[in-house]
């Protein structure tokens, strides 16, 4: 789980061109949206293609997004559970 | 046709060569020997939000810088309308948009760089930072993409359905790009000396990038440093004497002869095929004129013109004319009337007339 949040971290900053922020900043339990890491819906559906790309796991339900984006350890605990690659 | 009077209240670049933040008026110039050149970067975060930076390409980021900067030194912080030309647009976005769609089959497209690969996001995202709804228009006419922006605008003015306009033209190079037109000859294929540009004997010119916006205005102001005299585009001219004459009459159109300019500023870009042209008229019709060149600072680029206005409004600003640009030493009094004229192989020609702010 540990390497998987720090790879998440990581895939995060590049896909979202984070300036300035290293996976150290990033705390795995903070919100991503909003006052967290402020992103933003833009940046969700960039989210969700990288879940895609680098996981091979796809939201069916978009109501769903809300929670498995949360927080970096949210999406790391779905990606573990869906996992197919 | 001869318009209303057009003033440039203000001016900014992001080309090749340092123009931020400068208290010198291209004094020095980098000297580069590269296939192309690039933008020297200001400090984008000292312009725009951090948030929004991160998802602003190159070509966003030095047009919001060129922009803010001609809106400071005019002193608006609204305009009534957005024009800019761009003779390619976001080619960065484009390029990283196609290749993902090539890589991924078709699918798992990401939206930023889509939402940046349109032509008109450049004058898009000034709108949004300005929060500014007014007529917002893209002109992408390859090498008269910044002239029709400026017509355009010119025109708007004069038809009293805008005060003041942000003008502007804009063009990024790629490594993509720029290998594509090494092999059609259009840009040089190996690395050349900028400042020994126009003595390279390699097919092509070479290659740059840069932005430039204007702040013109229907009211002289106490920030008024420059005229916007005239536009004027020649398509494809069969003979030198066709083109010989557009000149003659465009400077006839704003009650002008060829002993009233002070400068001439051409588009010589190293080209040894093309550069011909400019050469005829250096030695034949403006052989009693001043000439400059700009392209060793910023390479050729579809809407390079906008720098060498950048250049002449700068020269009318403070006065003098740079060694940098000048062909030989300038020794006439304060330039007053200055000409620019621009060709892009033998196609697209055009000439561009900027005076000081109460040359008649």
């Amino acid at each position: 789980m540990e390497a998987l949040i720090e790879k998440l971290k990581e895939q995060i900053i590049k896909q979202l061109n984070l300036e300035d922020i290293t996976p150290a900043d990033i705390n795995e339990e903070d919100s991503l949206f909003g006052e967290g890491l402020g992103l933003d819906s833009i940046d969700a559906l960039e989210l969700i293609v990288l879940l895609e790309k680098e996981y091979g796991i796809r939201i069916e339900n978009p109501k769903d997004g809300q929670k498995i984006f949360f927080s970096i350890k949210t999406m790391a605990e779905f990606i573990q559970e869906h996992q197919k690659k | 046709m001869m318009l209303a009077p057009t003033y440039i209240d203000g001016s900014g670049a992001v080309v090749p060569q340092p123009t931020v933040n400068q208290d010198k008026f291209l004094e020095e110039i980098l000297e580069y020997n590269e296939r192309f050149l690039q933008v020297v970067s200001p400090v984008y975060k000292d312009y725009i939000d951090v948030k929004l930076l991160r998802r602003m390409s190159k070509i966003v980021k030095m047009s919001i810088v060129s922009a803010q900067v001609a809106m400071q030194q005019a002193g608006v912080d609204q305009v009534d309308a957005i024009m800019t030309g761009t003779g390619m647009g976001c080619q960065i976005d484009t390029e990283k948009f196609l290749n993902a769609m090539i890589e991924n089959g078709e699918t798992l497209l990401t939206p930023t760089s889509f939402i940046q690969s349109t032509h008109n996001t450049m004058g898009g995202q000034i709108a949004l930072m300005l929060g500014n709804k007014n007529h917002n228009l893209t002109y992408v006419h390859r090498t008269f993409s910044f002239e029709s922006a400026l017509l355009d605008a010119m025109m708007m003015i004069a038809e009293k359905e805008a005060q003041k306009v942000l003008v502007g033209g804009i063009d990024e190079i790629t490594d993509e790009s720029w290998l594509i037109k090494t092999q059609i000859d259009y840009y040089k294929k190996h690395a050349c000396k900028n400042s020994a540009v126009y003595t390279d004997l390699q097919p092509g010119a070479l290659s740059g990038e840069g932005s430039a916006f204007f702040v013109l205005s229907a009211d002289r102001s106490e920030k008024t440093y420059a005229q916007l005299k005239g536009v004027s585009t020649l398509y494809k001219p069969r003979s030198n004497k066709e083109l010989e004459d557009f000149i003659k009459r465009f400077l006839m159109t704003n009650e002008l002869g060829l002993s009233d300019i002070d400068l001439v500023i051409m588009g010589n870009n190293g080209d040894p095929v093309f550069d011909r042209i400019y050469e005829d008229l250096a030695t034949g019709l403006f052989k009693t004129i001043p000439t400059g060149r700009f392209k060793h600072l910023c390479g050729e680029y579809d809407t390079a013109s906008s720098f060498a206005l950048w250049i002449a409004s700068g020269i009318l600003r403070h006065q003098y004319v740079p060694s940098t640009i000048s062909q030989h030493p300038f020794d006439r009094k304060t330039p007053k009337k200055i000409l620019i004229y621009n060709h892009f192989r033998n196609i697209n020609h055009s000439l561009i007339l900027v005076t000081t702010p109460d040359a008649s």
